[in-house]
């Protein structure tokens, strides 16, 4: 007889809605069961569809999915939905970062955007550490208002190495303003050889952040991304996700850079 | 240099040509559906070396036209048309007497369904079936089949105009909603496609019936009806009074009520043809403005069942210039020279 | 055991066969072509041996009882999610070697990519049986041979029609008697294979990361319409989509379900916000070929292609896969002297 029906929504209830921004909200779904950050959930809406949503943050019984509203799928959750609705997801999919792996050392992270997400876990979980101070974060936003996740950077900027920078902003604002690129120079490494980095973001950030990375001595080999792309299934099976030999959904999202930039779309 | 003493009349009526140069003619080979077989077209070579002048014109009705040849020659030319006249199964009243009338012109045909990907049915056998059923004729009748919508053949021109048409069959089970037929249906046809919950639906009212969803789909789940079924488009015309594109008369008609309906038409012809029309040629439709629509009607539905699918345009009008009232061009509200300052 | 039995007798075998099985097999659809009175020979059920299309090779291969165009997956009610329904009665498919081969790939991406099994597959695929359908000679435009896909040992009977007779070798014991009783004669049955295709190709053991934006593929951007029949009539394309619809009428009522989806056609990477991979057709045909004859291979050891040749007999813009393969080939030796 075949196995377990994968593709059986989990009805799940909403235990909160976190507005980041005016379109990117986090959405508190019910689960317990293993999950590590860097894995993602199918939000799934009956009659409506599915998207492939990352892992924002992880409770004890609860996953946060931080969601830009930007499809069929999204538009709908945000219209319909309050804290304490059911609705379904399934999963979690995809392999995850391997925080055990980061936390043996140093670490600088360099996210953009609603790629915040994937990472936060990471960060929280590397504040759990006894060297938190070693985790280096440069979050880059187009401006102020895109900022997301206030106050989890209020509650790491005196734990670990924290940089919020902005793209751009109107007179007056008084963060950092400028690329993620432009600080990665400055972060202090006492062993760049055995510093490892992820950077997750629009694919120019990445590249030229890993460029600067490069040009301070690191080891390509230590350097994680993490990437997407249409998915249906999520489970290795429809094909959509597929990048040479690699299914993003299962041999991914998160990739050594090394592996990655061997794929070609 | 003998005299000549010879009836036009009579030479017209077989099929030779008066021709601008004295003691000319060029003789009109008939191909049925603008089909020819080789042996034939070899006879037409071989006419037009020994009795014309090593020039064959292409007609506009998809025949051939051998000029420069002389009159003297009609019954030589006539003997030597013979084995293209059986080959091309065309009827004839007299052997080695060459074709019998030329009022009821060439019937026209597009590739249709052997050759053509839109093709919706066989327009040279339904164009041979007919010119069978209806020559030889004298009355000045036009008709001509196209393969599907596209109308290549033109068949807007004629008097009958026979559209062919297929009725899109959908198999749901096979559509995966690739929406490459609403992409080709909108432009290259009418855009009757829309999508709705991943499946596909036509709009039966603006669907033409042109295939084009059929031979875009990737997955056969649109397929064509084991039905052929036939857009008739009636009473156009060129000519200097009142040129004009043939109306839509009937869709989704069957092949055996268009071959009634073109054979009835002669005997409307015979009753109402003015008989002092200029060599007994008038354009039917301006034989139909004088009786009346319903009296052609009445004539050329006698005897037809349509078929329960078959829907038909109750009343027709037809547009065109109408250069006996007046040649005028309307002035541009643009001006392109100043010559009119 | 093998048998010999004449038309009368296979089609009695075929009845006893289908007092338990239902039999899916390639059959004319005549007129259900492109074009005006062109024939399609695709997959369905038939109850008589008779109606199978035993002479040519079907268009569209078996993999719509496995992997229908398209198949409901849920439906949905106001506060219910019921999974539908299929048909579980065992099936006998009656196929090819190169399609017996094909079910092999499948099964990998369906049952061995990843941690989850497709259930929809598995659920499917747990009912059927191969029979093989012999092969005396190439069919036009394949290359089994040397995509190592003319043989196929994974099979219930063959049959292979010879002078007005049905050959028959049986291996499951089970089905035995449907052929004993109604044949002729006991016989040494050898099921043909091709051991010939007109179509030879070569394919490269590696292929260097410049290849993929390399200009070969350029020609294909210019002469392929993409319209995915290529991939409608592999027997192992796998690819689908998921789609969620309501029932208009009250909206309250809806379903999932998956169609087959095709990485030629437009829309295939597109995601919500816009994004999408491989614009021109020059590159979903490097994405296709590669996966065919190298980037399935890098993952599970052989390649995906079967060489069944469907895909070249297909393209109405006269596109030869096989002659790709064999462009590419060229190119990666070119690249490498």
């Amino acid at each position: 007889m075949a196995g377990k029906n994968e593709y059986t929504p989990m009805p799940s209830r909403l235990q909160d809605i976190i507005k980041q921004a005016e379109n990117e909200w986090t959405f508190r779904f019910t689960y317990v069961g293993p999950v590590k950050p860097g894995q993602f959930f199918q939000v799934s809406i009956p009659k409506v569809g599915e998207a492939p949503i990352s892992v924002s943050g992880i409770g004890e019984d609860f996953v946060d999915l931080t969601i830009r509203k930007v499809g069929k799928v999204t538009d709908y959750l945000f219209e319909n939905f309050q804290a304490g609705d059911s609705l379904f997801i399934r999963g979690p999919y995809g392999n995850g970062f391997d925080v055990e792996e980061y936390a043996k050392g140093e670490m600088i992270i360099v996210a953009g955007g609603t790629a915040v997400s994937p990472i936060r876990g990471v960060v929280q979980y590397l504040c759990k550490t006894d060297h938190p101070q070693d985790t280096h974060l440069i979050a880059g936003f187009k401006n102020p208002d895109e900022i997301m996740f206030k106050p989890d950077f209020e509650e790491w900027k005196d734990l670990i190495d924290l940089t919020v920078t902005v793209d751009g902003a109107p007179e007056g604002y008084e963060g950092n303003v400028g690329l993620v690129t432009q600080y990665i120079p400055d972060i202090p490494i006492r062993d760049i050889e055995s510093c490892k980095a992820i950077v997750v973001g629009p694919p120019p950030m990445i590249k030229f952040s890993i460029i600067e990375l490069v040009k301070r001595g690191f080891n390509e080999e230590h350097i994680w991304i993490s990437d997407s792309r249409k998915m249906s299934c999520g489970i290795g099976k429809c094909g959509h996700c597929r990048v040479n030999s690699k299914y993003i959904c299962i041999d991914g999202p998160v990739f050594k850079y090394t592996e990655h930039r061997a794929l070609v779309d | 240099m003998t005299t000549r003493d010879i009836n036009t009349k009579k030479f017209k009526k077989n099929a030779f040509r008066y021709s601008k140069v004295r003691g000319e003619t060029a003789s009109r080979v008939r191909c049925p559906g603008g089909e020819i077989d080789v042996e034939s077209l070899q006879r037409v070579v071989d006419i037009a070396k020994k009795y014309g002048q090593g020039t064959v014109n292409i007609t506009n009705r998809q025949g051939f036209e051998i000029p420069g040849i002389s009159l003297d020659d009609i019954d030589a030319v006539n003997h030597a048309l013979q084995t293209i006249i059986e080959n091309r199964g065309v009827n004839q009243e007299e052997y080695n007497g060459g074709y019998p009338a030329s009022g009821t012109r060439n019937v026209v045909a597009c590739p249709g369904k052997k050759l053509c990907p839109f093709g919706c049915y066989d327009t040279k056998a339904f164009a041979q079936e007919i010119d069978k059923a209806i020559f030889p004729n004298d009355h000045h009748v036009k008709i001509a089949f196209t393969g599907c919508s596209n109308d290549c053949a033109h068949v807007r021109l004629n008097d009958f105009g026979i559209m062919g048409q297929t009725e899109p069959q959908y198999n749901r089970d096979r559509c995966v909603g690739c929406e490459q037929c609403v992409k080709y249906c909108k432009k290259r046809s009418v855009g009757a496609l829309s999508v709705v919950n991943g499946k596909i639906v036509r709009d039966t009212n603006k669907c033409i019936g042109c295939g084009v969803c059929i031979n875009y789909c990737p997955t056969r789940a649109w397929t064509r009806s084991k039905e052929e079924y036939f857009r008739v488009v009636l009473l156009g015309r060129t000519g200097k009074k009142n040129p004009r594109l043939a109306e839509d008369f009937l869709k989704w008609a069957d092949h055996d009520s268009i071959k009634k309906m073109i054979v009835n038409v002669y005997a409307y012809l015979d009753e109402y043809l003015d008989k002092a029309a200029v060599e007994s040629k008038e354009h039917i439709g301006y034989i139909v403005d004088r009786t009346g629509f319903e009296e052609f009607l009445k004539y050329i539905m006698k005897g037809v069942e349509l078929g329960p699918k078959c829907e038909m345009q109750g009343r027709l009008y037809w547009g065109g210039k109408r250069y006996d009232q007046t040649n005028e061009l309307k002035k541009s509200m643009f001006r392109f020279s100043e010559r009119e300052e | 055991m093998g048998y010999v039995l004449s038309n009368e007798g296979i089609n009695k075998a075929f009845e006893a066969l289908r007092k338990e099985y239902r039999i899916f097999a390639p059959v004319l659809k005549v007129g259900e072509g492109r074009f005006k009175d062109t024939d399609v020979i695709r997959y369905d059920f038939v109850d008589s041996y008779d109606e199978v299309e035993m002479d040519k090779r079907s268009d569209f291969s078996y993999k719509d009882i496995v992997t229908p165009l398209s198949e409901s997956m849920f439906f949905f009610t106001e506060d219910q999610i019921r999974e539908a329904n299929f048909d579980a009665s065992p099936v006998i498919v009656l196929m090819r070697a190169c399609d017996i081969n094909a079910v092999e790939r499948l099964d990998q991406i369906f049952l061995a990519n990843g941690e989850h099994n497709d259930y929809y597959y598995e659920r499917r695929r747990e009912v059927i049986k191969f029979a093989l359908i012999g092969c005396g000679k190439t069919c036009e435009d394949g290359f089994c041979v040397d995509m190592g896909s003319n043989k196929a040992e994974d099979y219930v009977f063959s049959l292979d029609p010879k002078d007005g007779k049905v050959y028959v070798n049986v291996k499951e014991d089970d089905l035995d008697a449907a052929f004993a009783d109604n044949s002729e004669s006991s016989a040494d049955v050898v099921p043909q294979f091709v051991t010939e295709n007109e179509v030879h190709v070569e394919r490269p053991e590696e292929v260097p990361l410049t290849l993929f934006k390399d200009e070969m593929w350029d020609e294909y951007s210019k002469r392929c319409i993409n319209c995915g029949r290529c991939n409608f009539v592999c027997p192992t394309c796998s690819c689908f989509t998921i789609q969620d619809l309501f029932f208009t009428d009250n909206g309250k009522v809806g379903e999932r379900r998956r169609v087959n989806a095709s990485c030629m056609v437009d829309g295939y990477t597109d995601v919500a916000g816009g994004l999408v991979q491989r614009r021109s057709n020059g590159e979903r045909m490097r994405f296709k070929v590669l996966h065919k004859v190298y980037d399935f291979r890098k993952i599970f050891g052989y390649d995906m292609c079967v060489g069944c040749g469907r895909c070249d007999t297909v393209c109405p813009e006269y596109i030869s896969f096989s002659n790709c393969i064999n462009k590419l080939n060229a190119r990666v030796k070119e690249l490498e002297g």
